[in-house]
């Protein structure tokens, strides 16, 4: 039975499809109305507003905050700068990954990290003996993520001096009217974006504060659904579709490194010991067996398999998140699928996938399972470089 | 770059003494560091009242491995055994007592005063166990398998072993193995009548373990302390760590007492050395260590150098206290009703199984025995000289009390210790309490401030048979820890704790069989 | 000379009845002889007071084989479980701690006592999941045989030799750690907060002469992960009708496929001679031969009161008499006009499950301290289920049937086993007294009750010195061991004569596993 937001008061009232899930426990808008194709429309043409709060969070404060966060994470935090936030991933003793999330450094000795799962325990394992005090702030802040090109013009009505000079994966403190709130510039949408973070205690008055200011603007709440098409276009993983936490595995061969999910970049490996470092340094040298890549799924050979049975292509309108089997040209199984979506904007029909390291180049052509009237068929797919798509607007 | 020292041990215990010889004797440049004033740790003599010496706080030395002696010739340090036999005596408050020799036709003439019947038991008991006494020492005078790596070498040494079982026949080996997760008060009931005798037999499963006699699985702790012994040194323990310490410096390995090691060095997953209290710097390219593992790891290393479940499962090896140490000077040997005049070497009290359940079950709780069971050695009794003509010295294993005493430990709760420990001896020995001129009393939390135990657990660690078959953790239960050049050549290693020297013994050949150059 | 029976089944428990059924369904005559009245044993339904039907003993049904519902075809004959829907561990203050099916419910529940444990506890189960893929081998075949020197016991040794080393020390080292670690040492190495590990801790001592800290009853705990590997349905459920339906759809299924069925049927002993067995005597004198007689009761009844020590080796007969019982435990049966109202908590979703007086680990283990010394607990463990919540059949409307099982309650109290009637009513009153603690004005909605103690269990049901196992299910008395080597693979010294019953691998509990294994072994003996 999950529990409410702290904006349920609010997206309640707006969701009147009724359709919900649950998010970690709590009650998530799936899409306010019936389809949620407006929905998704808004973040790329105007703005969107998607309840985030079931994100876990987690505060670190002391003078050893950085010391344990690079512990932690693959990624060196003590070069995090301050106002900087950045995209991490963190893993067992074996190298596999457990969670990504992020790192926003608040002050000096203050950071917030922000994960799928929980992960309270795993932190303070890997803080014994140091000076640092880690908070869980995932039910004390809640958090806004407003998305779409308009969304920059929204937030400089309310606080122009903040938002003028936030760059991409920036944060800084706000005040929305008297409200204190952390702004960062970031978002699982692959757009121009913010994530609002506030105190419970405020989050109906910055809801309703933000919708106010959003409507000139074409500001629409946005539900899972519609983040869910955008955050595949944009390249993003999510834990628990893309991947497993390793924590969650029954069998070695289900965990991932984070050189398997093209996190690479993410990792520093020369610097002080952190959690896995031995077991990634051994994974580099003999390099990944497989590597989460882009496909991009022949449309013409799509459309053929179902002329066969004189039917337009049918395709889901919403992403779709159960594996399907990749093959090598020749039929050999070479991977999975884990998740994809028709993407409105590019006409494309696209997917993530987890394949053997030996047909992750780009261009490689692979073939992908169908179903079409109840058959199965494969039709060819490239794999393609991610994001599929990357406005410039993002980073501008 | 060439370090100073091949290897530097932490501990200057029995085991790292033990350590520190066989590798000097091999020619390696050695140096070992004791944090307290004087070498020997769990093993050594204290002065504890003006003119009255302790035997050590383990005093029992019949585990040490003969073949350690001989490979160090001890002997030539003065080391020898004791030649008398030295019977347990086992009192009872009304008078009727129970001598038990090593002899099994001498205990049996004893038992069968008590029952017929648990005299003729007596003999299969003891038969059973000679029996099956080669498969349990095979097992633990060597070094234990890699089961992380079950290699074709590693198989074969332990299809052997099986093998061995195997040979014991099958209804020998059907009964080990219905045996060993079995409680003592379960598989001694099933055999014996006489509850002093159950007591007699049981009380050395339990010492030093967290357990009662209707805890499963302390059979095993029963067949190892009957099977691991031989005869014990003349002068006990302490007479061990003379010896021991004699061969080192004989040897050329460098003795550093009243000097703690606080940190050991680490770079790039590799030993460096060891940092010493006043700071000073030691390199050594092996670092062995002696003291308790969770004192190794928790403590002397920085947490960054350890893989998490590593020190989860460091964290949660057991090793929680349950035995107090006392010393207790006597104005002369106290006089036992069923056995007038009699001095005997060695004193074991508590009565029946459930009287030493009903000791045990407090420290549960964290409170402790209102009648406790006591271990008593009387080193006196074979060196005099270690008090006052005429005097007498009692070393007390008092079972059961615990590290974290709910009230806390204090001068008041001391106290309280001592006296249910003398009116318990008080109650086999009447007017004992008269005898006492002095006292010491070390808690479990004591044992921990003196000698750096963790959890004042004197076999650093719980003796369960999880933990003895990967001693302390599977990543370090081969003596090689995750760390490159750090070793464990104390109690917390395979296989386990008491005055045996088989833990230093079996990490001196693994060290020596390290590839250097690495 | 033709026998009218291939097998005879001495006791009409549930595994005596799959055993009947099994052989029935593979063509050979079987009849099975049960000394009550009514069919199942210890899984019975039994109306002890007009309207409210009681599962009198056994009360949850875990681990039910789903090979034998399918192969017997169960659920057409009757058989329907009912999932329990939470763990409810009410405390003196505040709303206790409540485990539901929803994750992220349980996790905010467990969050109230400690956040690290509610992380942990998803992991947890994990591990525990890996494990019971590697234990599920061992309940689902006959024990491997560790001192036979023949071939396919040696492979099959090999193999759980091999699994155990696959995945490296670590795994050997967990399997090690639940086959010899105290249910709360092994908890302690998970979880902080005791009150989420008594609750948990309790599966370990259920039915044995043992603490949550005595060493060896963690593997135990791995009981609550094996039902999800098994697919068919949940760990704990209620059979729909009460514990007797089980029983019941056995027997229809039996007597579909031919077997006879005798109730009231008290057998005075199986005929022996030459070291054969040929048939049964019954207390009327009556003699019906069979080329097998299988015995569903327990080994010290099968030997030492069927079969007679005459006709047994004096090695036998000693490895009988140290066969441990030892019965720890009663049950009370209440029926009840309302529901109870439990301190701190609202509504009746909490009463779905599975309720469990388990406040701390130190009270559970002064529970156990005072049975070791002959007395029943002054304030027990009870495990306490309201049956009537979702299978209304068994109760008038409105009014409720509720079971509770108690531990401890020490067989040989220090008066004697035979001096339990006169504390009968005393052990009923400390059991509601416990309850009621939690519970106000739980008293005051008794209805009836009823008072089953060990001695009870042993003179009404068979059961040796009421142990609800036929035997501890301890290390030493488990696999190769159950009930005694080398008689671990349902044969006995006398030929002809099976045990089919919990004394036999893989034991106690409604399992039904040891009646099929038992058939499975028989037929193919060729001996029927």
């Amino acid at each position: 039975m999950p529990i409410a937001s702290p904006f349920h008061s609010r997206t309640a009232k707006l969701c009147s499809s009724n359709s919900w899930k649950d998010w970690a426990g709590v009650h998530a808008v799936r899409s306010y109305r019936t389809s949620h194709e407006p929905e998704y429309f808004a973040l790329r043409n105007s703005a969107g507003i998607i309840d985030v709060s079931p994100l876990f969070k987690y505060d670190f404060q002391g003078p050893d905050a950085a010391r344990v966060l690079s512990r932690i994470m693959t990624r060196d935090i003590e070069q995090l700068k301050l106002g900087r936030v950045a995209y991490v991933c963190w893993c067992d003793d074996h190298g596999k990954v457990l969670d990504d999330g992020t790192v926003a450094r608040l002050d000096d000795d203050f950071y917030r990290v922000t994960a799928a799962e929980p992960s309270l325990s795993w932190f303070h394992r890997l803080s014994r003996g140091s000076h640092v005090s880690i908070t869980d702030t995932t039910s004390a802040v809640a958090a806004l993520s407003l998305q779409g090109p308009t969304s920059r013009a929204i937030l400089l009505e309310l606080a122009p001096r903040e938002v003028e000079g936030l760059k991409y994966f920036g944060i800084t403190t706000a005040s929305l009217q008297g409200h204190d709130v952390w702004i960062s510039r970031t978002g699982y949408t692959g757009d121009l974006g913010f994530e609002i973070w506030t105190e419970n205690h405020q989050a109906e008055a910055i809801y309703d504060l933000l919708l106010e200011s959003g409507r000139p603007y074409g500001l629409l709440p946005v539900g899972l659904d519609a983040m869910d098409v955008s955050r595949i276009e944009a390249g993003y993983i999510m834990n628990g579709v893309d991947y497993n936490s390793a924590n969650h595995c029954l069998t070695e061969e289900r965990k991932v490194s984070p050189f398997e999910l093209d996190l690479g970049w993410s990792v520093n490996l020369d610097r002080e010991p952190f959690a896995g470092q031995a077991a990634l340094q051994r994974a580099i040298a003999s390099g990944p067996s497989r590597k989460l890549v882009g496909l991009d799924i022949d449309w013409d050979e799509l459309e053929l398999v179902f002329d066969h049975y004189g039917l337009p292509p049918e395709l889901p309108t919403a992403a779709w998140r159960d594996g399907k089997p990749v093959y090598e040209l020749n039929g050999e199984w070479i991977g999975q699928a884990t998740s994809g979506v028709w993407s409105p904007i590019l006409k494309k029909n696209l997917a993530l996938a987890q394949i053997k390291a030996e047909f992750a180049n780009l261009g490689t052509r692979v073939k992908f399972e169908i179903t079409a009237e109840y058959r199965r068929h494969s039709v060819s797919a490239t794999v393609v470089s991610r994001p599929f798509f990357n406005p410039a607007r993002k980073r501008s | 770059m060439s370090s100073a020292y091949d290897v530097a041990i932490i501990g200057g215990g029995h085991n790292g003494l033990t350590t520190a010889c066989l590798l000097a004797q091999a020619g390696r440049k050695v140096v070992i560091f004791e944090r307290r004033p004087q070498l020997g740790g769990l093993a050594g003599s204290e002065e504890f009242s003006p003119g009255y010496h302790s035997s050590g706080i383990l005093h029992d030395s019949s585990g040490v491995r003969p073949q350690v002696i001989e490979q160090l010739r001890l002997e030539s340090y003065g080391l020898r055994y004791d030649s008398e036999p030295r019977p347990v005596l086992i009192p009872r408050e009304d008078g009727r007592s129970l001598l038990l020799w090593s002899d099994p036709e001498r205990s049996a003439a004893e038992i069968s005063a008590h029952s017929q019947r648990d005299a003729k038991t007596y003999h299969q008991y003891r038969a059973f166990l000679q029996r099956i006494a080669p498969i349990l020492q095979r097992v633990f005078t060597r070094p234990p398998p890699n089961l992380a790596d079950l290699g074709l070498k590693e198989a074969l040494r332990l299809g052997s072993q099986a093998i061995g079982l195997r040979l014991l026949g099958k209804s020998d080996m059907m009964e080990l193995l219905r045996i060993v997760p079995m409680a003592v008060a379960d598989w001694l009931g099933e055999q014996f009548e006489t509850p002093l005798l159950q007591a007699a037999l049981a009380a050395p499963a339990l010492h030093h373990t967290f357990t009662g006699p209707r805890s499963p699985g302390n059979s095993l702790n029963l067949l190892l302390s009957e099977t691991l012994s031989s005869r014990p040194l003349a002068g006990g323990p302490p007479a061990l760590v003379v010896a021991l310490e004699k061969a080192a410096r004989a040897l050329g390995a460098e003795i550093r007492a009243d000097e703690a090691v606080e940190e050991v060095r680490i770079e790039n997953g590799v030993v460096k050395g060891v940092v010493l209290a006043d700071g000073e710097n030691v390199p050594a390219r092996v670092i062995a260590a002696s003291c308790h593992p969770r004192h190794l790891f928790l403590d002397l290393l920085s947490p960054r150098h350890l893989a998490i479940e590593f020190e989860q499962n460091i964290i949660n090896f057991r090793s929680r206290g349950t035995c107090a140490k006392v010393h207790l000077a006597l104005s002369s040997y106290p006089e036992f009703p069923s056995h007038p005049n009699y001095t005997a070497a060695r004193i074991r009290i508590g009565g029946s199984l459930d009287e030493l359940e009903r000791a045990f079950d407090p420290v549960k709780y964290g409170e402790m025995s209102e009648r406790p069971i006591l271990e008593i050695s009387v080193p006196t009794v074979t060196n005099p000289e270690t008090a006052p003509t005429g005097h007498h010295v009692f070393s007390i294993l008092v079972h059961f009390v615990p590290f974290d005493l709910r009230s806390g430990w204090t001068d008041i709760s001391r106290q309280l210790l001592l006296d249910r420990v003398v009116s318990r001896v008080e109650e086999v020995a009447p007017g004992f309490t008269d005898l006492v001129v002095d006292a010491q009393v070390l808690t479990p939390f004591d044992l921990e401030v003196e000698y750096g135990v963790t959890g004042g657990h004197l076999l650093h660690g719980e003796p369960a048979i999880d933990q003895l078959i990967q001693r302390p953790v599977p990543e370090c239960a081969g003596y090689a820890s995750p760390i490159d050049g750090l070793y464990l050549c104390g109690s917390g290693a395979h296989p386990g704790g008491g005055i045996t020297c088989a833990p230093g013994a079996l990490a001196a050949a693994k060290i020596l069989r390290r590839r250097t150059g690495r | 000379m033709a026998e009218k029976y291939d097998s005879i089944i001495v006791g009409g428990g549930h595994n005596g009845l799959v055993c009947a059924a099994y052989l029935a369904k593979s063509g050979k005559r079987v009849l099975v002889l049960e000394k009550r009245q009514v069919l199942g044993g210890a899984a019975v339904t039994e109306e002890v007071f007009p309207g409210f039907k009681f599962s009198t003993l056994s009360y949850v049904v875990s681990l039910f084989r789903p090979s034998i519902i399918r192969d017997l075809e169960l659920p057409r004959h009757g058989m329907e479980i009912i999932p329990l829907e939470s763990a409810f561990t009410p405390h003196f203050e505040g709303p206790g701690l409540c485990r539901w099916l929803d994750p992220a419910r349980t996790r905010r529940e467990i969050s109230r006592f400690s956040v690290k444990d509610a992380e942990v506890y998803p992991e947890f189960s994990v591990a525990m999941t890996k494990t019971s893929r590697f234990v599920k081998a061992f309940i689902d075949a006959p024990a491997p045989d560790p001192t036979s020197f023949a071939l396919p016991d040696l492979l099959q040794l090999l193999r759980v030799g091999r699994a155990l080393t696959k995945d490296g020390a670590s795994f050997l080292d967990l399997q090690t750690k639940l086959l010899t670690m105290s249910s709360a040492d092994f908890l302690d190495r998970w979880f902080e907060s005791d009150a989420l590990k008594a609750p948990m801790a309790v599966s370990g001592i259920i039915g044995t002469f043992l603490g949550v800290r005595s060493p060896g009853t963690a593997y135990v705990l791995l009981h609550h992960y094996m039902g999800e590997i098994d697919g068919a349905f949940r760990s704990w459920g209620f059979s729909k009708g009460g514990t007797g339906q089980i029983s019941l759809a056995c027997a229809r299924a039996a007597e579909e496929h031919g077997a006879e069925m005798r109730t009231g049927v008290q057998v005075q002993h199986i005929q022996v001679k030459n070291g054969r067995a040929s048939g049964v005597v019954l207390e009327n004198g009556e003699v019906i031969a069979a080329k097998t007689v299988v015995s569903n009761c327990d080994p010290a009844r099968t030997f030492l009161g069927l079969v007679g020590e005459d006709h047994l080796d004096p090695e036998v007969i000693a490895k009988v008499k140290r066969y441990k019982f030892r019965g720890s435990s009663g049950k009370v049966n209440l029926a009840v006009d309302r529901l109870p109202q439990f301190t701190g908590r609202e509504g009746t979703a909490h009463l779905r499950g599975d309720i469990a007086i388990a406040p701390s680990i130190e009270y559970l283990e002064r529970a156990y301290d005072q049975a070791k010394y002959g007395e029943f607990s002054s304030r027990p463990f009870i495990n306490m289920v309201i049956p009537s919540i979702m299978d209304p059949s068994v109760a008038p409307p409105g009014k409720h049937v509720i079971s509770l099982f108690v531990q401890y309650a020490p067989y040989h109290l220090a008066s004697g086993p035979d001096s339990w009637p006169q504390h009968r009513e005393k052990f009923g009153d400390t059991v509601i007294d416990t309850i009621a603690e939690y519970c106000p004005g739980f008293r005051d909605s008794i209805l009836h009750r009823q008072v089953i103690t060990p001695w009870d269990l042993e003179q009404e049901y068979g059961l040796t010195e009421g142990n609800i196992f036929h035997g501890e299910l301890t290390l030493e008395q488990l696999l190769f061991q159950r009930p005694m080597a080398p008689w671990s693979r349902y044969r006995t010294p006398i030929k002809n004569l099976w045990m089919c019953g919990s004394g036999t691998h893989p034991g106690g509990g409604v399992m039904g596993a040891p009646g099929q294994q038992s058939a499975t072994h028989l037929l193919k003996s060729g001996e029927i």
